[in-house]
């Protein structure tokens, strides 16, 4: 294991020191020196995941498909959004907005004179048990998560942007990170905000990212299995969140606002939105609008998307018709 | 572990030479021992703990914890935890004023300088420095600390009677470890983003010298009981100068890899123990032949490092003050229910 981790760190600082500390000693960026170990881990994670994606979860869609298409035309936009995102260029497009945001966060509380309770304060018999407390961060990361997730549903205008998740016919193991900038950079300001409250160890977050990353790449595989219906309560397997995925229809209009777990199904069974009945349904949305998203581009989708964004806005602003007596 | 090690050590042999190292992104810190070459012990110390230093009686170790916004004392011989104190915010870097009378923290994070009554940690001022406060060094006369700010490329001076900033000096890019010259008049900055050491003058508020050491310049030690000469870390260039602070020039050259930053010295003043940031490993350098004769696996991101010995020993004699568990800090603060709202609402307005 060690072996493992030695070779990892040597390439590690074989980026950092051939490629990345040069570029910011010649651009003067190095107030960013001490985040550079944690971006290039990142990008490697991101190749990592790709490598995962391509050498186990492609071969167990091509093996067991959940469903059957003609040709994966569809699927192939998010291929892009994968890449953009494993590879640090959607991250970065984020870390540069959020990065004031973040600033702002900290000025905040540290002008409220707010000392903030840790998890190791709250619960001190956690803090020489490593591995509890990373459970409990992961455990607390996903609860977050969950609830991002629900208000995503929710609000008209956010779903306006969250559509474009669900808007997927062909939902495959490349799903995971189809999702607008917009979407992103409202989840990153608020895991930003969670982190300011909980908080997390840098290399705990690696590990937590690569994990849950992997998980919710499975997750989305188009695969006709799941980890049995004992495993399936505890993690979230392919079954589980191709319900989530479901296309929306008239005997179930609702039935995407179920499941909303990305790596553990425990808050589902908690909150009532577990739907457990195996059954296989075509994925998609059943508004046009955003079924359009089909066929579209990265850029195609994003600018139609910003559009849906827009009017969902403006409706929030229009007074409703009063019904006519008569009606 | 290391409770253990010291136990069973012979009343008559030497103490157990251990090294503690600051595993900063994994808010852990390991226990080297200096005889096997092997971390002895790893534990959790309280999220990213960052620099390390000895209280003014030599009698504890204390630890900043960052993100835990805390503070850890352990028995400089032994690496047992003492006692906690809590609600300091972000003390990224500390220090104790040569007089004791003061503590000052530096959030890095935060973009603050906290100045606390030593004896029981009582806020008695923050500043807001903008941006990244780094690190620190008081002025030989005990009337100020100096800050460098990583961000701004700025160095703060700040008064220490009005606890208010005295003032500011363009340094240079990202500016980093200080260290007052004993002529008590000028005082040594690194430059993280040159490849140099700016000598200020404290009087003139100004840099008067550069002095080329090496890529990513950063923080800068002096030599056991020799004032004239400090060793810098070039973390860029993977390096450490030995610099003349008489002849302000350098002197000789060590090679480092692996981003050196803080570094120890042996009691014997042999041997140099460095950390090495991003290859998560400390190595020691003998100063004589300017080889690396070890090195040790750590943790993520090693930062702070302290090496016991016999002088911690000598005064360990003294029985170790009573375990206070969880004390807090006397810092003014508003209730999470009050300020919540306040942070979230203009994120979903």
């Amino acid at each position: 294991m060690q072996g493992l981790v030695d070779i990892w760190v040597d390439v590690q600082s074989w980026i950092l020191e051939t490629v990345v500390h040069p570029l910011l000693f010649r651009f003067g960026y190095m107030t960013f020196f001490e985040d550079a170990p944690f971006v290039v881990e990142t990008l490697m994670l991101g190749v990592v995941q790709i490598a995962v994606i391509l050498l186990v979860f492609r071969p167990l869609e091509q093996l067991a498909p959940a469903e059957q298409w003609p040709d994966r035309k569809l699927a192939r936009v998010d291929i892009v959004y994968t890449l953009l995102s494993k590879l640090g260029v959607l991250p970065f497009v984020v870390f540069i907005v959020l990065y004031p945001v973040n600033d702002w966060l900290q000025d905040l509380v540290r002008d409220h004179d707010l000392v903030l309770p840790t998890v190791e304060q709250s619960l001190p018999w956690l803090r020489d048990k490593p591995l509890l407390l990373f459970a409990t961060y992961f455990l607390l990361y996903d609860f977050a998560g969950y609830w991002l997730h629900r208000m995503q549903h929710a609000f008209p205008w956010w779903w306006a942007l969250h559509s474009l998740h669900h808007s997927q016919r062909q939902v495959t193991c490349w799903s995971d990170d189809r999702n607008h900038l917009l979407d992103d950079l409202l989840a990153s300001v608020y895991f930003a905000v969670v982190a300011l409250l909980i908080g997390v160890q840098p290399g705990q977050y690696v590990v937590l990212l690569l994990l849950s990353r992997l998980i919710e790449s499975l997750s989305h595989a188009n695969v006709r299995f799941g980890f049995g219906r004992v495993v399936d309560k505890v993690v979230v397997d392919p079954w589980f969140h191709r319900t989530h995925h479901a296309r929306a229809n008239a005997a179930e209009p609702h039935i995407h606002d179920s499941n909303f777990g990305a790596v553990l199904p425990i808050w589902d069974l908690l909150f009532g939105t577990a739907v457990y009945d195996y059954k296989r349904r075509p994925t998609g949305v059943d508004t046009p609008d955003a079924d359009a998203d089909n066929g579209k581009g990265w850029l195609g989708q994003q600018i139609a998307v910003a559009g849906r964004l827009a009017r969902a806005i403006l409706a929030t602003f229009r007074p409703r018709r009063l019904a006519h007596p008569a009606e | 572990m290391i409770v253990g090690l010291a136990i069973a050590t012979p009343a008559a042999a030497s103490p157990p030479q251990l090294v503690v190292v600051l595993n900063s992104d994994e808010g852990s810190l390991s226990i080297v021992d200096r005889q096997t070459l092997k971390e002895v012990d790893k534990r959790s110390i309280g999220r990213e703990p960052h620099h390390l230093m000895l209280t003014p009686d030599g009698k504890d170790l204390v630890i900043g914890s960052t993100a835990t916004n805390e503070l850890t004392f352990l028995d400089p011989v032994t690496g047992e935890t003492r006692r906690r104190v809590r609600n300091i915010l972000d003390p990224y870097q500390l220090g104790f004023s040569p007089d004791g009378k003061w503590f000052v923290t530096a959030a890095y994070r935060m973009n603050h300088v906290d100045i606390y009554e030593a004896k029981e940690f009582t806020l008695v001022k923050r500043l807001p420095l903008h941006t990244l406060p780094s690190h620190m060094a008081f002025t030989r006369d005990n009337a100020q600390v100096l800050i460098t700010m990583q961000g701004s490329n700025q160095l703060v001076a700040i008064d220490l009677a009005t606890q208010e900033v005295a003032w500011t000096a363009d340094v240079g890019e990202a500016p980093a470890g200080l260290y007052a010259l004993p002529d008590g008049k000028r005082v040594l900055v690194g430059l993280t983003g040159e490849d140099a050491v700016a000598v200020v003058d404290l009087a003139q508020k100004r840099v008067v010298k550069w002095v080329v050491t090496g890529k990513g310049a950063h923080n800068i030690f002096r030599m056991p009981n020799d004032e004239t000469r400090v060793l810098v870390t070039n973390r860029l260039d993977g390096t450490i100068s030995l610099f003349d602070t008489t002849k302000l020039e350098v002197i000789d050259t060590i090679r480092a890899p692996g981003g050196p930053d803080d570094l120890d010295f042996t009691p014997d003043g042999k041997q140099i123990w460095v950390t090495q940031r991003w290859r998560r490993k400390v190595m020691a350098i003998d100063l004589a032949t300017k080889q690396i004769v070890a090195t040790v696996n750590v943790g993520r991101s090693p930062h702070g490092i302290y090496i016991n010995g016999p002088h911690t020993v000598s005064r360990s004699v003294a029985p170790p003050p009573e375990p206070t568990e969880d004390k807090t800090a006397q810092t003014p603060k508003a209730s999470l229910p009050d300020i919540l709202p306040k942070v979230l609402a203009p994120l979903f307005r």
